[in-house]
């Protein structure tokens, strides 16, 4: 036999579950929750947009834009499980600094030690046709007359660029072969005290690697823009 | 507790027949012709509804995706013709500005792997955005036309009706446009008759038919009449306009001066033909493949000129009449939407 309760007591107990679920779902996320911050820098220090900075080439510098697709984040532990994001997909957007905070739930007896990602999209997704949110094709990462994502978008001006404006425009990105610009990075991570992995996106090591004055700018998919993405992928680090 | 129970009971029942009630969508069953493959398309991404369907018919035909509101898709694809752009070489957007291609006919656009000319776009879904945001075209931005949808009440019921609430967003417009082209479906030719054992060719059709098996069937494969692929087939390239085509899109050697081949369904009322429209007549396409030279960049199916007889090129044509579609070109669902 069931005990035999009253209509209040009945709404006592479904008030306090609900109480206890929503005390979860706040500690869920705020203790209990990693967040991988992507900090965009230039040579270690945060970037700030529209300043000046000097390259290791000695160019000039201000950036204007920064976009770019982190896609699969995983993360790993110490004990080698890893934890997979499902429906990974992220733009980070200087304009927003929100969209560089991602949240991870933390495992409390495990350690991070990696962080894994793709800088870009995928191939399958790709090919998808129209999708939302981050994907979105208003939102300036999508090329229309060859269908795809750019992974990456870098924009800014310097002198050393002999174009309109001095402007230099890197929209990196493609996934058919040969010209997949995709690219995987596994970056070591030691957890700060706030429950936060830093990882930097240094322009100062993209820029030092590119001639502004003989490519001031990548449109297409293509061999420079596999270059270039190979040179972007270097300027993730943890930090 | 048991009232309580009954009570939660009601209330969850009642939500759910409302919220039903309120997503009630009409499926569309899309129909594969006997003998056809199977289409590329995902319908498992876009199920079609009628809702759908009814919303992309609405967008089509609506000057509202154009900058200035006065270009909709059906200006440049027309149903009389195949949805098809007749009578101009190179298709004009708003303006008066001209672009570099013949605007292609929808047809049987579920088979399609790639579209435009240069299959530069891989998804139909995604294809409306060039002609919505090429300079051009219609010259406009994805979000300025989300904008303008969202302060009309009839759309918002629309999109209400097709997608279970008022959101307007790029994908619901991309999938509902998807819903519509996607089922501009032809498969009731006089072809299509003759294969299902309801009517005979004549003669002329009969023999134009045998003509065509041998001398283009390779790449215009049945019954679809196209191979999905891209080839080159000998012509040269426009001085004015220097299209090399696919190459601008994969940047390999090989593919410059490859076009999509396209679909030869109603091929009769789809003038002027080539990418740039260079030819107004089938007579002037015939007497293109009756006479060029392959070279070792042409189509591999394509090994000498055709050198057709005078009467074997009008079979020819003939039986290419015999792929149009009235019931297509006709048919009151692909119509302006009258309110």
């Amino acid at each position: 036999m069931l005990p035999d309760h009253t209509d209040q007591d009945m709404s006592k107990t479904l008030l306090t579950v609900v109480l206890w679920l929503c005390c979860i779902t706040v500690q869920a996320q705020s203790k209990d929750s990693v967040t991988v911050n992507f900090k965009l820098l230039f040579d270690h220090k945060p970037l700030q947009l529209k300043q000046s900075y000097v390259t290791v080439n000695k160019d000039t510098v201000t950036i204007s834009t920064f976009k770019c697709y982190v896609s699969d984040i995983a993360i790993q532990y110490t004990d080698q499980t890893v934890h997979y994001e499902k429906n990974s997909y992220h733009l980070l957007d200087s304009e927003i600094p929100n969209s560089m905070l991602i949240r991870f739930p933390q495992v409390k007896e495990k350690v991070i030690s990696k962080v894994i990602f793709k800088i870009g999209i995928d191939s399958i997704t790709n090919t998808s046709g129209a999708l939302s949110g981050d994907l979105d094709p208003v939102k300036g990462m999508y090329w229309a007359w060859q269908s795809g994502y750019i992974n990456l978008k870098i924009e800014g001006q310097s002198p050393s660029c002999k174009t309109r404006k001095q402007q230099f425009q890197f929209h990196l990105g493609g996934y058919l072969p040969p010209y997949n610009a995709l690219r995987t990075k596994v970056i070591p991570v030691t957890i700060a005290n706030d429950n936060t992995v830093n990882i930097g996106m240094d322009l100062a090591v993209f820029l030092a690697e590119v001639n502004l004055a003989i490519t001031p700018a990548v449109m297409t998919p293509g061999k420079t823009a596999m270059e270039l993405a190979d040179i972007s992928a270097k300027m993730f680090y943890s930090e | 507790m048991k009232k309580i129970g009954f009570i939660l009971g009601i209330a969850v029942t009642g939500w759910g027949i409302l919220a039903l009630s309120d997503n009630l969508t009409t499926p569309i069953y899309f129909a594969i012709p006997e003998g056809w493959p199977k289409p590329h398309y995902n319908f498992k991404q876009n199920p079609l509804t009628e809702e759908g369907f009814q919303l992309g018919r609405q967008l089509f035909y609506d000057p509202i995706l154009s900058r200035d509101n006065t270009i909709s898709c059906s200006s440049c694809h027309l149903q009389a013709t195949g949805f098809a752009h007749v009578d101009h070489d190179l298709s004009h957007g708003i303006e008066g500005r001209i672009g570099t291609r013949n605007a292609p006919a929808l047809i049987n656009l579920a088979w399609n792997k790639h579209f435009h000319w240069d299959g530069g776009v891989n998804n139909l879904e995604v294809q409306a955005l060039n002609p919505i945001e090429n300079p051009t075209e219609m010259d406009e931005k994805m979000e300025n036309v989300i904008a303008k949808l969202q302060q009309r009440e009839d759309y918002k019921l629309s999109f209400k009706k097709a997608f279970g609430d008022e959101k307007i967003n790029s994908q619901r417009i991309l999938k509902a446009l998807a819903q519509f082209t996607v089922k501009l479906q032809s498969s009731n030719s006089k072809y299509d008759q003759v294969k299902r054992n309801e009517t005979t060719f004549s003669h002329q059709e009969a023999n134009g038919y045998a003509l065509f098996q041998r001398h283009c069937a390779g790449c215009h494969i049945e019954p679809l009449f196209s191979s999905d692929s891209f080839e080159n087939n000998g012509l040269p390239v426009d001085a004015t306009l220097q299209d090399y085509g696919r190459v601008k899109i994969t940047g390999l050697e090989k593919d410059a001066l490859n076009f999509k081949v396209p679909t030869l369904r109603n091929i009769q009322f789809t003038f002027p033909y080539m990418h740039d429209g260079r030819f107004k007549t089938l007579t002037e396409v015939i007497k293109h493949y009756n006479t060029i030279q392959p070279n070792q960049h042409t189509a591999a199916t394509f090994s000498k000129p055709m050198q057709l007889s005078d009467k074997d090129r009008v079979d020819l044509v003939v039986f290419l009449q015999t792929l149009t579609d009235k019931a297509f070109l006709f048919n009151p669902r692909y119509a302006y939407p009258k309110k």
